[in-house]
């Protein structure tokens, strides 16, 4: 054997066991879930074939596609909000002064709670009666603007973006910093001799170099809102009426508290589905370099 | 390079056949033991499961894990493996292990639909056998007691609790301040509210965040009162009566009335039940409407004063109503159910532990820890709150009704929570009625 052909033989066998173990946690669950689409099961006892009427079902079902603009709405949320944010925090706190350490660290502290303390956090906050919120609306005089913000359907999915944007941006941020020190210090001193201004330096030699990582980053940001549930289930339930659903919450609630396991499992086949058109979307829409 | 390959699709496969032995211990143990062997006196080892939701540290729980540690002292032979389960958790555990066919040998289990579905899953035994070698226990049980845990003539379970759903609590100090009585008729009721809401008090503490309290503690006794019992049970069936009759429309019209006089709170759909009752109980509210569970919770948390200031009385009538008006929603509370897979000299010990948890010295026991039951017991006065001793009197003078998600199926009773969600934020009555008939009917496969 060659030097070269013995390596991918290296590498094949210490990919297999990995391999092995997420096609049969992953992939194959995906599948059975599918399978599990085609039956009328309450969890318990027969299941009955019933071809595609789940899958018609949540086609139609007006609530699964209210579930799913909810959905673009935190996927929005967070590409526009989060990305953006973490990047200006990194570009501020990209040096490692001690004072840019400790904000650091503060951005990035809820990442490290649990994601239902933050939950908990939030929604007393906006507590209709007791919530530091409306308390702090009506200090300044402005208790006109004091709502009920989980419960007003109106606004309680904008409500609810703000703890979401607020969780996530510090990994990102982190990302950033990374990209940002890894830029070699020739180019800065080359951008320098030749009297780049600082907007211009941002547009033309920063981003740029960074914009891999911003691509991952807008990826992770996308499959991250997608599987959105455990704060907004902490926090409304996806209430009230169905207001505040996502994918996952409807998902959830349509297995387990309904016990429609096969609905449930269209349900989920549907979000897969959807989730690769819009991965497979961005990743083509970035495609355009901006180098 | 291939041995690495076989070592690790052996690693595999071994790890995916542990997973599926684990939870088959439990019945290779029925062995070849002679029936009705005395579990209690003879020598061998009995292996027996049991699942609850008694992790709390509420008087409830606390009263039945002793009395499980009791029985393990009495029976030093059966082995008992004991599993609690937080009750957020339980019933989705329980409904998982069922449907992959793995029940433990005894289990909590709600009357009603749970024992429908777990019956219709051929996962259940009855204990007919047990209830009838104790007549003296079987008869003490309250009428109706074992309704919703019969399907056939087969009894599956005895009940260890009972939960009324829609008792109306006042605070007597508002009231008297306000110079009112707690309301008799529907209109007592919307005057009521018109008095404080003038006075600045949140009439009726609501937090229906789960959605299903205003179903479960409002809709189903207001409903009932208007419609009539008879009627409800002919809609669940989709059998003469249909939801979106005029009397059911009216019932809806009748809650949204409630909600559109400002009877609630603000953001109540975005508060929970246990927030509701401290608001209640620190008297920021002038009622309430809650299940007897409310009870072990202010008994805990309540103030002494508070809880002296609270009392209790039943919805008030509805103008035309055909429901009888003394009455209350209610249903019979959990009882263990027993796996079809129990046999042999596992069977007197699973019997005997049943009896242990639901017997006349447990249900004394319960009701001593200010729960109710369904079982006629002498409650000692000096033990219990006096707003517990109120509730169990009052239970003894009205009529138990049916509770809409306890006759409902789950995803019907889904919709109904949805609904009344929608309701009270100002959707139209017709419209929810609508939607409760679709999935109702569609429950029954009409």
């Amino acid at each position: 054997m060659t030097k070269a052909s013995r390596i991918t033989g290296f590498i094949t066998i210490g990919l297999v066991p990995a391999l092995v173990l997420y096609l049969l946690f992953v992939i194959v669950p995906i599948f059975w879930s599918a399978y599990y689409g085609f039956f009328d099961w309450k969890g318990i006892g027969a299941a009955k074939f019933i071809g595609l009427a789940n899958y018609a079902e949540v086609i139609k079902d007006p609530i699964f596609w209210k579930a799913f603009k909810n959905n673009m709405l935190v996927v929005v949320a967070s590409v526009f909000g989060q990305v953006p944010i973490a990047m200006i925090l990194a570009l501020l706190l990209m040096r490692s002064t001690l004072f840019q350490r400790m904000i650091r660290a503060s951005v990035f502290m809820p990442m490290v709670l649990s994601s239902v303390v933050v939950g908990i956090i939030w929604g007393y906050i906006y507590h209709p009666q007791i919530g530091i919120l409306n308390f702090m609306l009506d200090g300044i005089g402005l208790d006109s603007w004091k709502k009920a913000w989980l419960s007003d359907p109106k606004i309680s999915m904008y409500a609810l973006m703000v703890p979401i944007i607020w969780n996530y941006i510090g990994p990102y941020m982190i990302m950033f910093i990374a990209a940002l020190q890894n830029i070699s210090p020739e180019v800065e001193d080359a951008s320098k001799l030749d009297g780049v201004g600082p907007v211009r330096k941002l547009f033309a030699i920063t981003l740029p170099m960074i914009w891999d990582t911003v691509k991952v980053a807008i990826v992770l940001c996308i499959s991250g809102s997608l599987k959105a549930f455990d704060l907004i289930y902490v926090m409304t339930g996806g209430g009230p009426a169905h207001s505040t659903e996502l994918l996952a919450s409807y998902m959830y609630n349509s297995t387990f508290n309904v016990y429609r396991f096969g609905f449930g499992s269209a349900i989920s086949t549907a979000i897969i589905i959807l989730s690769l058109i819009l991965i497979t979307g961005s990743q083509y829409l970035m495609k355009r370099d901006y180098r | 390079m291939k041995k690495s390959f076989v070592v690790t699709m052996a690693a595999a496969l071994s790890l995916s056949l542990l997973a599926g032995c684990g939870a088959g211990g439990a019945d290779n143990a029925s062995g070849g033991a002679a029936p009705k062997a005395d579990a209690g006196k003879s020598g061998e080892k009995v292996k027996l499961s049991i699942w609850h939701n008694y992790t709390g540290e509420d008087l409830r729980a606390k009263t039945m894990r002793s009395l499980i540690d009791q029985y393990k002292k009495d029976h030093p032979n059966v082995e008992l493996d004991v599993q609690g389960i937080p009750p957020d958790g339980y019933r989705p555990r329980l409904k998982t292990v069922a449907a992959a066919n793995e029940m433990p040998d005894l289990f909590v289990m709600w009357p009603g639909v749970m024992t429908k579905e777990f019956v219709s899953g051929d996962l259940l035994q009855p204990i007919n056998e047990l209830l009838d070698s104790k007549q003296d226990w079987k008869n003490n049980f309250m009428p109706g007691s074992f309704d919703d845990f019969t399907i056939d003539g087969k009894t599956y379970s005895a009940p260890m609790a009972l939960s009324p759903t829609s008792i109306l609590f006042y605070n007597k100090e508002i009231f008297n301040k306000y110079n009112v009585q707690p309301p008799k008729t529907w209109d007592d009721m919307m005057k009521l509210v018109d008095t404080f809401k003038k006075n600045n008090v949140t009439p009726i503490a609501l937090g229906n965040k789960a959605a299903w309290v205003a179903q479960s503690s409002i809709l189903s006794s207001l409903a009932d009162r208007v419609t009539g019992t008879e009627w409800f049970l002919k809609a669940v069936d989709q059998n003469g009566a249909k939801f979106t009759d005029p009397e059911f429309v009216q019932s809806l019209t009748y809650l949204q009335q409630l909600g559109k006089a400002g009877a609630f709170q603000d953001g109540f759909n975005s508060i929970d039940n246990t927030q509701m009752e401290q608001m209640f109980a620190q008297g920021k509210a002038a009622m309430m409407i809650d299940g007897g569970w409310a009870l072990t919770n202010l008994a805990a948390n309540a103030s002494k004063e508070a809880l002296a200031n609270m009392a209790v009385t039943v919805l008030p009538s509805m103008p035309n109503g055909k429901g009888d008006p003394n009455t209350l929603a209610g249903v019979v509370g959990t009882g263990l159910g027993m796996s079809k897979k129990v046999a042999g000299a596992q069977k007197q010990a699973a019997y005997d532990l049943i009896y242990a948890l639901s017997g006349p010295e447990a249900q004394k026991a319960i009701l001593d820890g200010n729960n109710l039951v369904s079982y006629k017991a002498e409650l000692d006065t000096t033990k219990a709150s006096p707003i517990f001793a109120e509730v169990y009197k009052m239970m003894g003078n009205v009529k138990r009704t049916p509770v809409y998600d306890g006759k409902l199926s789950s995803s019907a009773a889904d919709v109904v929570n949805n609904g009344l969600q929608e309701l009270l934020m100002g959707g139209k009555p017709e419209d929810i009625a609508k939607k409760i008939q679709d999935a109702a009917a569609k429950a029954v496969g009409k």
